[in-house]
């Protein structure tokens, strides 16, 4: 179970720490005045320093419990947070697989591991639509759109 | 008298088969991404734009736009028939639309909704059609310090008039704004922001951006209540699609103020979705039958149909006029403008006669196309509902990873989208809204150009956006609107604390 607050909390941290590396970065190229005008670094400076103040704000908001509708204790429940990771962990784990397997491969696998293995669709069934999906994929992007994705180490270790 | 002659010339540009076929592939494809869980009118668009490269501009635009409004009808489809929003601006149709729909009357609300969002439209391009080229023309005596004068008060009254929590829309916008510094600044030629990250020299690509915010992270939102399409009969009654539309004029003044609403708030940069849901809740406070709101009233429909529509479209005027777009969707089409290699802003209206008035004109003929297919092809989009979500969300995930990657071959644009996907998740669980934050990855270069241009001119000093009338008020303007949250706060403390209405916490479970 995840908290609201703890969720909040989370996102000004991100936020919060997107705003710091804006701000360290930005330094780099300088701030302020020079004889070539307002210096690189100025406008993304002044940005990060309103996501980092902006953050706190949030982070201050996001502890202080305020008594409204809008504002329900639980964000996600065991049973969401469930079938988040049972959407989310597949597609990082197929988009992990592209560099070797290559799009065709890994995107079929993709679709044929999500339908058959929580036994959504039969194994036949699967097996076709990750094919079509493949095929389908090849067909527009390589053949209509002449479109090159990528083919994977595996591929081209295997010299397509 | 001269528009008229202008948008006549457009006609004769619009109305080629080649681009009726275009309109009606677009608004069959926009339909399909706005009945879609997970995909919409903003991925939609940036799905299509590396497939009109090869095009002629205008033929590009009309269909894309095309698109858009075939989304927008496509939303209403499921808000009403299964009450499920396909986009977020139709969130506000499902109040009205699927109890009448519930109650055997699916026609009756498909058609009010589609007659009403048709009129919506219909006020916004004529809106165009008179005030574009009016308002163009005084942009262009503007120079550097005006420019950035009205890109702060666009991005000031996202936060006074967007309706998600003030400091929040002021952190999806700076957000926006450090994305478009990374990689190479277009004044000094210095690399900004790469982390030590060698290939963002490139930058980040706003299409990568949206695909994860409004894709994956859509997705996300979706997949954790698991929905069940209860859908009412889709079955189109013809005689009392004409019926119904013929009782449309009796809510008349329901129609204009809905479509004057939706066409400020489209203006304005707040977005159709803050639009429907303001002339719904209007609506329901100045309607005599406002206590039956909910229970599948007449004028619950047409309110926030007619101002979703009519905000769509009129988000167009300042995108084509000055270069700044009104809504999320309106931002993508314009990154596409500038891929083509035409420059939004006030010279479209002298340089692109063919493009712009081609647009204007394809916007009324494109509605009726989107009117027409949208009613022919209820049934059978109603039907894509049927199949289970655990089908359409791999292979949703799999478009998005592929129109990341084709951006430019970037196997890290991919990674990125992925990234995007988690923040547009948070983003739209937490209320922080997306729109801005995309706008501001696509126009925060010009923004920056036009602040540093005018600290050029004036050698550093702020003096300059006080210069004359014109850029005064349009500052003084922008912070009035940063300043009206704390101002309305500080006005309901003074008052007496009243319990909030129940409105304004549905209205934020959406606002995006």
């Amino acid at each position: 179970m995840i908290s609201r607050r703890a969720l909040e909390l989370a996102t000004t941290i991100l936020t919060g720490s997107f705003g710091v590396a804006v701000v360290v970065s930005s330094l780099d190229n300088g701030i302020g005045w020079s004889s070539a005008g307002v210096d690189a670094g100025t406008f993304p400076f002044l940005t990060g320093i309103i996501i980092v103040l902006g953050s706190l704000y949030n982070l201050v908001r996001g502890l202080r419990p305020v008594a409204s509708l809008a504002n329900v204790p639980i964000a996600i429940t065991p049973l969401e947070l469930r079938r988040l990771a049972g959407l989310f962990l597949p597609a990082a784990i197929f988009v992990a697989a592209i560099p070797l397997l290559g799009m065709y491969l890994a995107s079929a696998g993709y679709v044929f591991a999500v339908l058959a293995i929580p036994r959504h669709q039969s194994v036949p069934r699967a097996l076709a639509m990750a094919a079509a999906t493949a095929l389908a994929l090849y067909v527009v992007f390589e053949r209509m759109f002449q479109v090159s994705l990528p083919h994977g180490a595996l591929a081209s270790a295997l010299g397509f | 008298m001269e528009n008229l002659q202008e948008l006549l010339h457009g006609f004769t540009i619009a109305v080629t088969v080649p681009h009726l076929l275009l309109m009606a592939v677009g608004v069959l494809l926009g339909i399909l991404v706005g009945v879609l869980p997970g995909l919409g009118a903003p991925n939609g668009v940036s799905l299509l734009l590396p497939l009109t490269f090869g095009m002629q501009p205008v033929s590009a635009i009309i269909l894309l736009s095309s698109m858009y409004w075939g989304a927008l009808f496509g939303g209403s489809v499921t808000s009403i028939l299964f009450n499920i929003p396909g986009e977020p601006s139709s969130v506000a149709t499902t109040f009205d639309g699927y109890p009448m729909a519930r109650d055997g009357r699916p026609t009756t609300a498909l058609a009010t909704a589609f007659g009403s969002a048709a009129f919506g439209a219909l006020i916004g391009v004529i809106l165009i059609t008179f005030l574009a080229s009016w308002v163009a023309q005084v942009a262009l005596a503007f120079g550097p310090p005006e420019y950035f004068a009205v890109y702060f008060l666009a991005f000031a009254s996202f936060v006074g008039m967007g309706g998600a929590a003030p400091i929040k829309t002021v952190v999806a916008l700076a957000i926006g704004f450090a994305i478009a510094a990374i990689g190479i600044d277009t004044v000094s030629g210095s690399v900004r922001l790469t982390m030590g990250v060698d290939e963002l020299v490139k930058g980040v690509s706003f299409v990568v951006a949206v695909m994860g915010l409004f894709g994956i992270g859509e997705l996300l939102v979706a997949v954790e209540e698991e929905f069940h399409a209860r859908a009412v009969s889709s079955k189109i009654d013809w005689r009392e699609v004409f019926r119904a539309v013929g009782r449309l004029p009796r809510h008349s003044v329901a129609l204009l103020r809905s479509a004057a609403i939706g066409c400020w708030m489209g203006i304005t940069p707040g977005g159709p979705t803050a639009a429907s849901f303001m002339s719904y809740g209007i609506a329901r406070r100045f309607s005599r039958r406002g206590r039956h709101f909910g229970t599948g009233e007449v004028e619950g429909i047409i309110s926030p149909e007619t101002a979703d529509h009519a905000a769509g479209t009129s988000a167009l005027l300042p995108m084509l006029s000055l270069g700044i777009p009104g809504s999320a969707t309106a931002a993508v089409m314009m990154g596409g403008l500038m891929i083509w290699g035409l420059n939004p802003g006030p010279m479209l209206f002298v340089d692109q006669k063919d493009f712009v008035w081609g647009l204007i004109a394809s916007m009324y003929v494109g509605n009726i196309v989107a009117v027409a297919l949208v009613l022919l092809t209820v049934p059978v989009f109603a039907a894509l509902m049927r199949i289970p979500f655990v089908v359409i969300a791999p292979l949703i995930v799999i478009i998005c990873v592929v129109g990341a990657y084709s951006v430019s071959n970037s196997y890290l644009d991919v990674v990125m989208m992925l990234g995007f996907g988690i923040v547009g998740y948070l983003f739209k669980k937490l209320f922080y809204p997306l729109a801005p934050l995309v706008l501001a990855i696509v126009i925060g270069d010009k923004a920056e150009d036009a602040f540093r241009q005018s600290m050029l001119l004036s050698k550093g000093s702020l003096g300059i956006f006080f210069a004359n009338k014109l850029v005064t008020c349009l500052i003084v303007g922008g912070i009035a609107l940063l300043l009206l949250p704390l101002a309305l706060q500080l006005a309901r403390l003074l008052r007496k604390p009243a319990p909030s209405t129940d409105g304004t916490a549905v209205q934020e479970k959406v606002i995006i």
